[in-house]
């Protein structure tokens, strides 16, 4: 049951990530922003199994996060798959301290991609009524989403990336 | 020698009494000063103990709200009444269910309440959602023990609002953060900073008259409308309990 356990650490992990997203603890919050959580599950996911299969999960976030999120005529999906396609292509880096820095760029950027990408399709079905009063908080939230989620990867990414690099390790 | 040491004891300041007289005299003088107030927080302090107590103020506050109720009654009729003779539509409050917010996101871009009532419970999507001080939302989706609430501060919510002094019509618009926008389609919209925002007579979503907000400020810099933030009444980053409204509006 443990070797179980110890195998599917990922998978398992993967489970929390809709809780965390319910979650949404305020006192972590900037601005009324929360971190993107599934980008720190992302990273280490693609970085260790590549392109194919951080695209793949990209999508299973994307699609589990939508089911979670009422905004019927929006999606993360988009965001979420050209993250795990990105994130697959990185390598590791042996320098302890860079490694580190480099998650938080990464999930920086991923983080700025998924909001721009959906904030995009807000102002597409806002076009006519409310483009410019939009622009402004649109900027705020992704902003402060970029900054929470760049401050928490590198300790966050590192972290999951160990435990599934040891659950890797376990199951060859 | 003896009539030196004679006169040098009968100074004035060698005599304790006239010290005291001296320290009343400036207590005095800053009792004077100070235009009583430390009688007057004295007196707090000593009448504490005297004052109305709670059992008091319970039945005052008590009384008031009867009072407050019955006037409140008296109002629902006069307004149902109106409502007939100008045709106006009615809302029928069948049923108020009260819910605890389990999960509250009401930051970025999605704004939503997940409440611990739901399907099993009576609760329907469009049902109606406040809170203390107003509306909050309306429930978009329902499980069998949840149900999920699209704040008005969503992107997605658009809502027929009304500007209760004007008695003019709009659309609030959630912006994403936590000051909707309301859209006056006119630009000679009469409408100023601190003027009451409710739930317009004209919804096909909402029952009239439920309170929104209160005007925050206003921009004018758009050609053919006008636009106002609103502040909102209910604060749904904070408020742990709600009701769901079961209304149907006719």
């Amino acid at each position: 049951m443990k070797k179980f356990f110890t195998k599917k650490l990922s998978i398992i992990s993967f489970i929390f990530i809709p809780i965390i997203f319910l979650w949404h603890p305020n006192w972590l919050g900037f601005l009324g922003v929360q971190p993107y959580w599934p980008l720190f599950w992302l990273l280490p996911w693609s970085m260790i199994n590549g392109s194919f299969n951080g695209l793949i999960f990209g999508l299973f976030l994307g699609l589990i996060l939508d089911a979670l999120t009422l905004d019927t005529n929006f999606t993360q999906i988009p965001g979420l798959i050209f993250c795990g396609f990105l994130f697959g292509r990185i390598k590791l880096h042996s320098n302890i301290l860079i490694g580190h820095f480099r998650y938080g760029l990464f999930c920086s950027f991923g983080s700025f991609l998924c909001g721009s990408l959906y904030f995009l399709q807000i102002l597409f079905k806002n076009s006519s009524d409310s483009i410019s009063l939009m622009f402004i908080p649109g900027v705020k939230n992704i902003l402060a989403e970029v900054f929470l989620t760049g401050f928490f990867a590198p300790f966050i990414c590192s972290q999951l990336l160990r435990i599934f690099k040891f659950s890797r390790r376990i199951k060859h | 020698m003896l009539g030196n040491r004679r006169i040098s004891t009968n100074r004035w300041w060698h005599k304790k009494k006239n010290w005291i007289l001296v320290l009343i005299f400036l207590f005095l003088v800053f009792v004077r000063i100070s235009k009583g107030s430390f009688y007057k927080n004295f007196y707090y302090f000593i009448s504490k103990p005297f004052w109305p107590g709670q059992f008091q103020k319970e039945i005052v506050l008590e009384s008031i709200d009867q009072e407050y109720l019955i006037k409140l009654n008296l109002l629902k009729k006069d307004n149902l009444r109106l409502r007939r003779i100008l045709s106006l539509q009615e809302s029928s409050n069948n049923e108020n269910i009260s819910a605890a917010v389990i999960s509250r996101k009401t930051g970025s871009w999605w704004r939503q309440l997940i409440l611990n009532k739901g399907g099993r419970d009576g609760v329907e999507i469009g049902n109606i959602v406040i809170g203390p001080g107003g509306l909050l939302g309306r429930i978009n989706d329902t499980s069998l023990f949840t149900s999920s609430v699209t704040l008005i501060t969503s992107p997605e919510s658009k809502l027929a609002v009304w500007v209760d002094r004007s008695q003019i019509n709009g659309l609030l618009v959630g912006l994403g953060d936590d000051h909707p926008s309301l859209i006056l389609y006119s630009k000679d919209a009469d409408i100023k900073v601190g003027d009451f925002v409710s739930s317009s007579p004209a919804s096909t979503l909402l029952p009239p008259n439920i309170p929104i907000g209160i005007v925050q400020s206003i921009d004018e810099t758009l050609r053919s409308k006008k636009t106002a933030r609103i502040l909102l009444l209910a604060q749904p980053q904070v408020i742990d309990w709600v009701q769901i409204l079961k209304v149907s509006i006719e």
